[in-house]
């Protein structure tokens, strides 16, 4: 029996070769089936969201059927609380992130669009694989097509900033599964009934029995993987390299899903598998994400290039996920799961509406972006609340994500009141940017987005703002449940 | 009927005598000749019979030294698959050459040499097997007889391996001295109770063997020879040197070591271990500084050796299964086709551009795109992204090595995965040159189809058994369980 989550993963990956086929010849089908298979996909994951059961805490949708069984791998999958949010952009995000591929990539598009629907196989996989060894596979499909897009449709530093993104995601994966393997290992001797697994919950019941040095290594090896992700000071280096060469439509992606694959395995496969070893390590990667967040904003403040900038604000911004997942208190990581799901609208949208103002005024240099409003005004109006969301304004999905996290990180200590200070400065550059570019003289001939290029970027205003004004519908009846079952079981945090 | 057992052995000895005169016959006006022809059919038999012997036969069937099980009827079925696609390559690589009956003939006789070695229990089958597998190789890299290049590398090849051959002879008189036998059981059970007076031979002749053999297997400190006669080598033959006489030493080196003198209580594992890390560090970095695409494959060929020897260097008696060595012999499958594939697509590249530099493959997508495709493929199969087939042997190498006795397993395993995360960075450069970069000269070339057909089948090979591994595992193992009938249950 062949399930929703398994239709909305394997789907985009079956029709890739179909559209590479067709559209080789034929740019227009191409795009088309781009774009329609997205489209689709994101109708499956609405059907998701009728058939999930709201406040509940388990893996729902769940399907497994062997795959290699001799060596303990099956393919499992399944969504919870904290998964739903994530796969829910990872759809809408690749929607729209092919339908603003229409205008702004130019050419290859038979392969850009079959390598584009074999990203949102890896990426929906990600968010909803129940084994190591598939999480791991997913993983890696993710990979292969984001070197590609950024090597052949980017920038003018695109081969550099391809390969050093390969590189360094591919070594933090070659870490992180080094941790998969040795659990593998060490939860499969004769102590263990049932023989060696990689299934996530077959693990979650064993690891309470493992030796603690054993978890510690495991926690750490897994977790330099998923911040190289993250990405956290000082692995963030790739970051800013590829999401400035990289096509707009493809920063999109890098911002809202590829980063978040990071936040997730945070959450999934560190937080909730090692709560013995985060009770250790907790004070760490909290400090980690303080420094990223505080380092991200002032790296950002001086930045001169648009994309740039807003590349920046992600490093800042996915701090957030770190130090609220290791508050490991309800408020902090259900705020940790909201941020990704909030920060990746507002960045996405930041990076097509770069995109759209490179192709406009040919630059994105901020000293020359001056007097936008006179070319862009439409854009420029978006441009404000884009920023307001990113800033985190109350009435913006993020300010509720960073309230949480913050509010987690205090209560449980107080010296997190120095990550006041990132808003702050999230704060202070945004504004420097909008008052060099948006209210500085009009410039210049009106040459404004077309109408379809607005709506898309409007449509990733309506979430932001939805659950901004009344999140309930999402972290009150999907993530909270969830986090509090998971935390709930955490060992040593779980007086706070 | 047991003879038929031998039907793999006796096709390639009896197609292997035939193809050296049918070199001389016409076929059909094709320019190609008969020894090619007589060569497939000699190879196809014995794959065919291979293949069904392994489905009716797998309980070991043993004459004298001469055994056939499973572990047999793998490797048999690699490097038969190996000769295959060699062959294959070879009928558009030699097209101009005027003997190709020699050339065909000796390649089938050196397969047969590595196939009786996967077979062999007895020391000095084995080094028939070594022989008959190696003095063909020397002919074949001197092939081009005119070309100095192809002399300078047979010849530096033909003085190390020469050499590794009489340190193996050394080696087997003196575990003969030693054990009073030449059969590895024999040696076996002999060994288990040798007195302390024994040691030093018993030492002596290891670290003979594991010169010996690490010769062939180009491990660090012997791989000089590797990057030069892969060079100078007619490309395809730097396939079968790469993929089938590496593999088949690493047949050998299983049998010896497993089999026979694992019982001697002898650290060799360390050996191993520290053997391992160097070679696949060494491959590794080397592979990053080459300037020509066959000495770059030499390089990545030397790092994959290493990540092979971490399954002898995991002690198999741990666990149920010996997943180590399962492991291993999954990566000798993946490899072997892997390796051959980029030496096939090596060989499409240099008879269309005349050129084995890294140069010439800038902006190569535009220019040859299945080519490049497949090269893209097998470079990520070898790098072990998921889900190519690399991957999951590499994971079973690791894993095993975790769960090695050993306090070093979990490092081994780790500097292992360091390194395969290392060697994305000259195989990613391979495939940014020929995707992200321009090319000098824009044409099409016109990609020659006997290449293609045995590139397609590789790249289907890669994702099939990545996608779907379980059918292989179960092989591998039930192949591992073979080689180590006491232990294994």
């Amino acid at each position: 029996m062949v399930g929703l989550l398994s239709i909305a993963i394997f789907l985009p990956a079956a029709l890739a070769a179909p559209t590479f086929l067709l559209g080789r010849k034929n740019t227009k089908m191409a795009k088309i089936l781009g774009v329609g298979t997205t489209a689709s996909v994101f109708a499956i994951s609405i059907l998701i969201l009728v058939v999930f059961q709201y406040g509940q805490a388990g893996f729902q949708l769940s399907e497994s059927a062997p795959w290699a069984s001799t060596f303990g791998l099956n393919y499992k999958v399944g969504i919870d609380g904290i998964s739903l949010p994530l796969l829910m952009i990872a759809t809408f995000l690749s929607l729209l992130s092919a339908a603003g591929s229409w205008d702004q990539i130019t050419f290859r598009h038979a392969e850009y669009y079959a390598l584009f629907l074999i990203f949102e196989t890896g990426i929906i996989g990600v968010f909803t694989s129940l084994n190591l060894i598939l999480f791991y596979l997913f993983w890696e499909i993710v990979l292969i097509p984001m070197f590609f897009f950024i090597g052949i449709w980017g920038g003018p530093r695109r081969r550099y900033a391809s390969l050093k993104f390969l590189i360094f995601t591919y070594s933090g994966s070659a870490v992180m599964l080094f941790g998969f393997l040795a659990l593998y290992a060490w939860t499969g001797t004769s102590a263990y009934p049932g023989g060696p697994s990689f299934d996530y919950d077959v693990l979650a019941a064993r690891i309470p029995n493992l030796a603690l040095p054993l978890q510690l290594a495991v926690a750490i090896t897994t977790f330099v993987g998923f911040a190289v992700k993250l990405p956290i000071f000082p692995l963030h280096t790739w970051l800013p390299d590829a999401h400035v060469e990289a096509p707009a439509p493809v920063s999109v992606l890098l911002a809202g899903l590829l980063l978040k694959m990071g936040g997730y395995g945070l959450i999934r496969y560190n937080l909730l598998l090692f709560p013995k070893a985060v009770s250790v390590l907790w004070p760490y990667f909290t400090t980690i994400g303080l420094i990223t967040m505080i380092y991200g904003a002032s790296v950002a403040l001086v930045a001169r290039d648009i994309k740039r900038m807003i590349a920046l604000t992600s490093v800042n911004h996915m701090g957030y996920v770190l130090l609220g997942a290791f508050t490991a208190t309800v408020a902090g990581v259900s705020g940790a799961v909201f941020q990704m799901f909030s920060h990746g609208l507002a960045v996405g949208m930041l990076f097509l509406m770069s995109g759209y103002i490179h192709e406009h005024t040919g630059t994105r240099n901020l000293e020359e972006l001056k007097g936008l409003r006179g070319k862009m005004p439409q854009t420029v109006s978006l441009l404000f609340l884009a920023s307001m969301a990113a800033m985190a304004v109350p009435g913006f999905a993020n300010f509720i994500s960073e309230y949480l996290v913050i509010q987690g990180a205090l209560s449980v200590s107080y010296l997190f009141a120095i990550a006041i200070a990132a808003p702050a400065l999230t704060v202070g550059y945004f504004l420097w940017m909008l008052r060099r570019v948006a209210m500085t003289p009009p410039v210049g001939p009106k040459n404004d987005l077309h109408l379809h290029s607005i709506l898309i970027l409007v449509a990733f205003l309506v979430p932001l703002l939805i659950f901004g004004v009344y999140p309930p519908p999402i972290l009150g009846s999907v993530i909270t449940p969830t986090v509090e079952k998971w935390v709930g079981t955490i060992v040593g945090l779980g007086a706070r | 009927m047991a003879l038929l057992l031998l039907t793999p052995f006796l096709s390639l000895a009896v197609f292997g005598l035939l193809a050296t005169p049918a070199g001389f016959l016409p076929f059909r006006k094709s320019k190609l000749g008969l020894a090619p022809f007589v060569c497939i059919l000699g190879l196809a038999i014995a794959l065919v019979s291979t293949v069904w012997l392994g489905f009716t036969n797998p309980s070991p069937v043993s004459f004298g030294g001469f055994q056939v099980d499973l572990f047999t009827l793998f490797f048999s079925g690699v490097l038969l698959i190996v000769a295959i696609f060699v062959t294959i390559a070879s009928l558009q690589y030699m097209r101009e050459d005027p003997n190709k009956g020699p050339f065909f003939g000796l390649l089938l006789l050196s397969t047969l040499g590595m196939i009786v070695l996967a077979a062999s229990m007895d020391l000095i089958l084995l080094y028939v097997g070594w022989e008959l597998m190696s003095i063909p190789t020397y002919a074949l890299t001197a092939f081009r007889k005119k070309d100095p290049n192809s002399n300078e590398a047979a010849m530096k090849f033909f003085v190390l391996s020469a050499l590794s051959s009489a340190l193996i002879v050394y080696a087997i008189s003196l575990v003969f001295g030693v054990t009073g036998s030449t059969g590895l059981t024999a040696i076996a059970s002999s060994l288990s109770t040798a007195g302390p007076d024994f040691r030093p031979f018993g030492v002596l002749a290891i670290v003979l063997f594991i010169v010996g053999f690490g010769v062939k297997m180009a491990v660090v400190p012997f791989h000089m020879w590797i990057p030069d006669a892969f060079e100078g080598a007619p490309i395809t033959i730097g396939a079968f040197l790469a993929a089938g006489a590496k593999m088949a030493a690493f047949a050998a080196a299983f049998r010896v070591f497993i089999v026979g003198i694992s019982t001697f209580n002898v650290d060799f594992y360390s050996t191993f271990a520290i053997v391992a890390v160097v070679t696949m560090s060494l491959g590794n970095v080397a592979a990053l500084m080459q300037k020509s695409f066959t000495r770059l494959l030499a390089y990545s060929s030397i790092a994959q050796a290493g990540y092979i020897l971490m399954a002898l260097a995991t002690p198999f008696t741990v666990t149920k299964v010996p997943l180590g060595l399962a492991g291993g012999l999954f990566h000798v499958l993946n490899y072997a086709i892997l390796k051959t594939a980029a030496f096939v697509a090596a060989a499409a590249v240099a008879t269309r551009l005349s050129a084995r530099d890294l140069d010439s493959f800038n902006g190569l997508s535009r220019r040859m795109p299945q080519t490049s495709l497949s090269i893209a493929v097998i470079f990520l199969g070898l790098a072990g992204v998921p889900p190519l087939n690399g991957f999951f042997s590499k994971v079973m190498l690791f894993t095993g090595s975790i769960y090695s006795p050993y306090s070093w397993g979990g490092y081994l395993a780790l500097a292992a995965l360091i390194n395969s995360g290392f060697s994305m960075s000259y195989y990613g450069w391979v495939i940014k040159r020929m995707y992200f970069d321009e090319p000098v000269d824009q044409s099409r070339i016109p990609e020659p189809r006997v290449y293609m057909a045995v590139l397609w089948a590789a790249t289907i090979l890669i994702f099939a058994i990545g996608l779907y591994p379980d059918p292989w595992i179960r092989l591998v193992q039930g192949a591992a369980a073979a080689l180590v009938p006491p232990l294994g249950h």
